[in-house]
């Protein structure tokens, strides 16, 4: 959507040509550089997010690399040391179980927790080390069926 | 059966409105095409009607959500007994029906405004713009109104209209359960914060502003005004929309830095991209329209600006309303996406219709002259800004993108965007002190050696002052300089214009650069804006670079130290307040060994009947300073025991972000504050078309 394109011939004669050609090259360096910096960095940073069935049929290569894993919580697994704050708990699809180990504050909506969004990397002890979590709840500021 | 008789009457009201919405539309649009006066005063009329409807309709949901009226569904939903009043009146907001009526309540009085404003102005553009408005109307309207399954609406039954659980759309906020609730779930506690009463009510705001300006882009392409008349009639629509959305990123950093208890403000989560991309296109958008103004270039830049901000404003909406994308502050997943997406399609496809055939009108009337230029300066902070807005959009939306195009879901968090938006705002940065000291058309050697010698040397100055007491990152370093760099060569462009008054006028200085602010508010409240990004700059600087944080399980007495801070737990209170318990950890705090106060982070439990509905809440205790912010969380904690795990943060430098954000918005109110200079200009931009006309 450059506007710098677009003059008419018979103003281009009047006015000296040649400068409308820096800015367009100018520009596109620019929109070029920028381009190039989010494509690259979209390709170093970009990381799979994966179900537990695909995490585990690509496990094998996918160990200590890193990965979001997005699951539904096992809410009865959920063990959390106060004193050095360390959240374990489990992620489980049917009969797929996923333990995962958090170092942090334990975010407040936990324990309503449908599904966790976890980032990290998987051990080769089959412990997820995460080090973000994101807890998903049936729907969060939203409220269930107001109770009779 | 009062509830059932206001139900209906706000469920008429909207449906009402929409009828008159889509009438105003037609109307408008006809009368333009053929020059129907008392059509076009309908539409007017059907516009005001519709701004006292959509009031009327809110005031309905206000009633109910403040007497308890549970037999309204999203009363039940919102609100509960034990709320405060505050946030049985914010509840307006914080469910999607509600959103969707208070977008349209704000939509449809800013349009009445408009028109009051422009009732003998713009004759052309402005049956364009209702025309415009109202569709925008119409579809929020219709979101809310339009009912999915006919047969369960008892629409043309008409008694009662919204009890037989009339489903919209997407909400109808009018829905009455089939009985009534005792007591309502209430606003999730997380919400129960002053930030709910703020935030979203000035992210609105600066939204449905954005509109405003879009309406009448649309208006001139429609006629074929391209010339600088709409925008110079939407200078201050377009100030204020920015300011909201402004404010709306401060209130909003505020309330997560708050609230969410992990010692930040911003994280790049999708919501908060959401918000800061109209702001970055908004902010293009306010520097290049000066281009088109002083020199009738980049006409189809700005309209495309123009148009890009509403649709990232809706976009905005839609992301932070639909939960289609993980987010922190993730609303639930709803039946929006559709509609938006094809309201967005339907915007982009007419904007590019219309601009296509308007081209031959949109030539420039001037060239670039030179690549040292106020123009190029601006052109490169255009791009800047925009190629920001693109990359944070790309992080936000590629995981959808990835998913529907390859299967595969790939995704990206903060390291990409610091990554990719450090840098562009890094340019950005050293362009704000730059761009104001280059001369419109050319620029010479000379002039920039005499603009840019001395804040040079006050950056090399600082960067010196910096490395000896010990800095020693080269981002803290180039951050601060740069920092030091923009205040030197705004401060100079100030002294300049203050010493000429003093000498022209023989004024004191301070009544000098009052004068001088008012002489051309424009220009020095952008100033202004431009002192509160750099400061906002020092705040996101210190604490990105220099956070420092630590945890300890305290017993009473027991003490953690941090940098120059030592922290004492005293004692483990627990209490009851209106609708929650408090379990508080009371600690005093010494500075460097001398006692300099008490902080009481804590852990507050709202109940429910509800037992999956009662939560848990972090409220931080934050002490702060110019220098720094002492955070502290408390993380955990064993009441027979009475020991409290805390984890401390210090920040530094947080407050200059509030502070520079203040700035901002003083500088913004400064600027857009009815100007003399500007009326005048306006007037002859007026006269241009009126001569170019005959």
């Amino acid at each position: 959507m450059s506007s710098m394109a677009a003059p008419t011939a018979e103003r281009t004669a009047s006015v000296k040509t040649g400068g409308r050609w820096k800015f367009f090259i100018g520009g596109l360096l620019i929109l070029g550089a920028i381009a190039y910096v989010t494509l690259s960095s979209f390709q170093t940073n970009a990381i799979y997010y994966l179900n537990l069935k695909e995490l585990n049929a690509q496990r094998g290569s996918l160990i200590n690399q890193p990965v979001r894993v997005n699951a539904p919580l096992d809410r009865s697994s959920i063990q959390f040391d106060d004193k050095t704050l360390v959240l374990k708990f489990n992620l489980k699809d049917e009969n797929l179980l996923l333990p995962v180990v958090y170092k942090g504050v334990k975010p407040d909506t936990f324990e309503q927790g449908e599904s966790v969004v976890a980032e990290g990397k998987l051990g080769t002890d089959g412990v997820f080390q995460a080090s973000t979590i994101l807890v998903k709840c049936p729907s969060k500021y939203e409220s269930g069926t107001p109770a009779k | 059966m009062a509830d059932f008789a206001m139900a209906d009457l706000g469920y008429a009201s909207l449906l009402l409105s929409l009828i008159l919405s889509l009438y105003a539309a037609g109307a408008a649009f006809f009368a333009a095409r053929r020059n129907r006066l008392a059509l076009f005063a309908s539409a007017r009329h059907a516009i005001f009607v519709v701004a006292a409807l959509t009031t009327l309709a809110v005031g309905v949901l206000e009633w109910a959500l403040i007497t308890h009226q549970f037999r309204f569904e999203y009363v039940a939903l919102e609100t509960s007994r034990a709320q405060p009043l505050l946030y049985n009146v914010s509840a307006l907001w914080g469910g999607q029906e509600g959103s969707l009526l208070f977008w349209a309540w704000l939509l449809a009085v800013f349009s009445a405004v408009v028109l009051i404003q422009n009732q003998d102005k713009n004759q052309e553009l402005m049956p364009y713009v209702i025309s415009g408005l109202a569709v925008a109307l119409s579809f929020f309207l219709a979101l809310m109104t339009i009912v999915t399954d006919p047969s369960k609406s008892g629409l043309f039954v008409l008694t009662p209209l919204t009890a037989n659980g009339a489903q919209a759309l997407v909400g109808n906020p009018f829905r009455l359960l089939d009985f009534t609730p005792l007591d309502g779930n209430g606003l999730n506690p997380l919400l129960q914060n002053p930030g709910m009463f703020i935030h979203p009510v000035t992210q609105y705001l600066g939204y449905v502003g954005f509109t405003i300006p879009f309406a009448f882009a649309m208006a001139a392409l429609f006629t074929g005004r391209l010339n600088d008349v709409w925008i110079r009639t939407t200078r201050r629509w377009t100030l204020v929309a920015w300011l909201f959305l402004s404010l709306g990123l401060l209130f909003g950093m505020q309330w997560a830095y708050m609230e969410l208890g992990w010692g930040g403000y911003w994280g790049w989560d999708p919501v908060e991209n959401a918000s800061l991309m109209p702001w970055l296109t908004g902010t293009a958008y306010l520097h290049s329209v000066m281009i088109q103004e002083r020199r009738g270039m980049l006409k189809v830049w700005n309209l495309g600006l123009v148009m890009l901000t509403f649709v990232l404003s809706i976009l905005g909406t839609f992301i932070t309303r639909s939960g289609v994308i993980q987010s922190v502050h993730a609303f639930g997943v709803s039946s929006l996406g559709p509609w938006f997406l094809a309201f967005l399609a339907a915007t982009l496809l007419s904007f590019l219709y219309l601009l296509f055939n308007r081209m031959d009108d949109l030539r420039e009337e001037n060239e670039l002259d030179s690549l040292l230029s106020r123009e190029s300066s601006f052109l490169l902070n255009n791009l800047i800004l925009v190629g920001a807005a693109f990359a944070t959009l790309w992080g936000t939306i590629f995981p959808m993108v990835s998913e529907a195009i390859t299967g595969k879901k790939v995704t990206v968090g903060a390291p990409f965007f610091n990554q990719v938006n450090g840098p562009i705002f890094y340019g950005l940065i050293v362009l704000i002190g730059i761009c104001p000291l280059i001369g419109w058309r050319r620029a010479t050697a000379e002039n920039l050696a005499r603009n840019f010698l001395r804040p040079f040397v006050v950056a090399l100055v600082t960067a010196l002052a910096l490395f000896v007491v010990g800095v020693r990152e080269w981002y803290g370093l180039f951050s601060f300089s740069a920092v030091a760099f923009v205040l030197a060569t705004i401060g100079l462009e100030y002294y300049r214009g203050v010493r000429a008054r003093m000498r022209q006028y023989g004024e004191n200085p301070v009544k000098a650069l009052l004068n001088l602010i008012s002489s051309n508010r424009r220009r020095y409240g952008g100033y202004i804006v431009h002192i509160g990004v750099i400061l906002a700059v020092v705040g996101i600087a210190g604490s990105t670079f220099y956070q420092v944080e630590t945890q300890a399980n305290l017993k009473p007495g027991e003490t953690v130290s941090l940098k120059q801070y030592t922290l004492r737990f005293d004692s483990l209170p627990i209490y009851s307040t209106e609708n929650h318990e408090v379990v508080s950890a009371s600690m005093t705090v010494f500075e460097n060994g001398a006692r300099v106060g008490t902080l009481s982070p804590e852990k507050d439990y709202y109940a429910s009947p509800n037992p999956d509905q009662s939560q848990w809440t972090t409220e931080v205790a934050v002490r702060t300073t110019p220098l720094e912010d002492l955070y502290v969380i408390l993380a955990g904690f064993d009441a027979q025991a009475g020991t409290a795990t805390v984890k401390v943060i210090v920040n530094p430098l947080v407050v200059w972000l509030w502070i520079g954000f203040a700035t901002l918005v003083a500088g913004t109110v400064i600027a857009a504050l009815p100007d003399p200079r500007e009326a005048r200009a306006l007037a002859r931009a007026r006269v241009k078309e009126a001569l170019a006309q005959v």
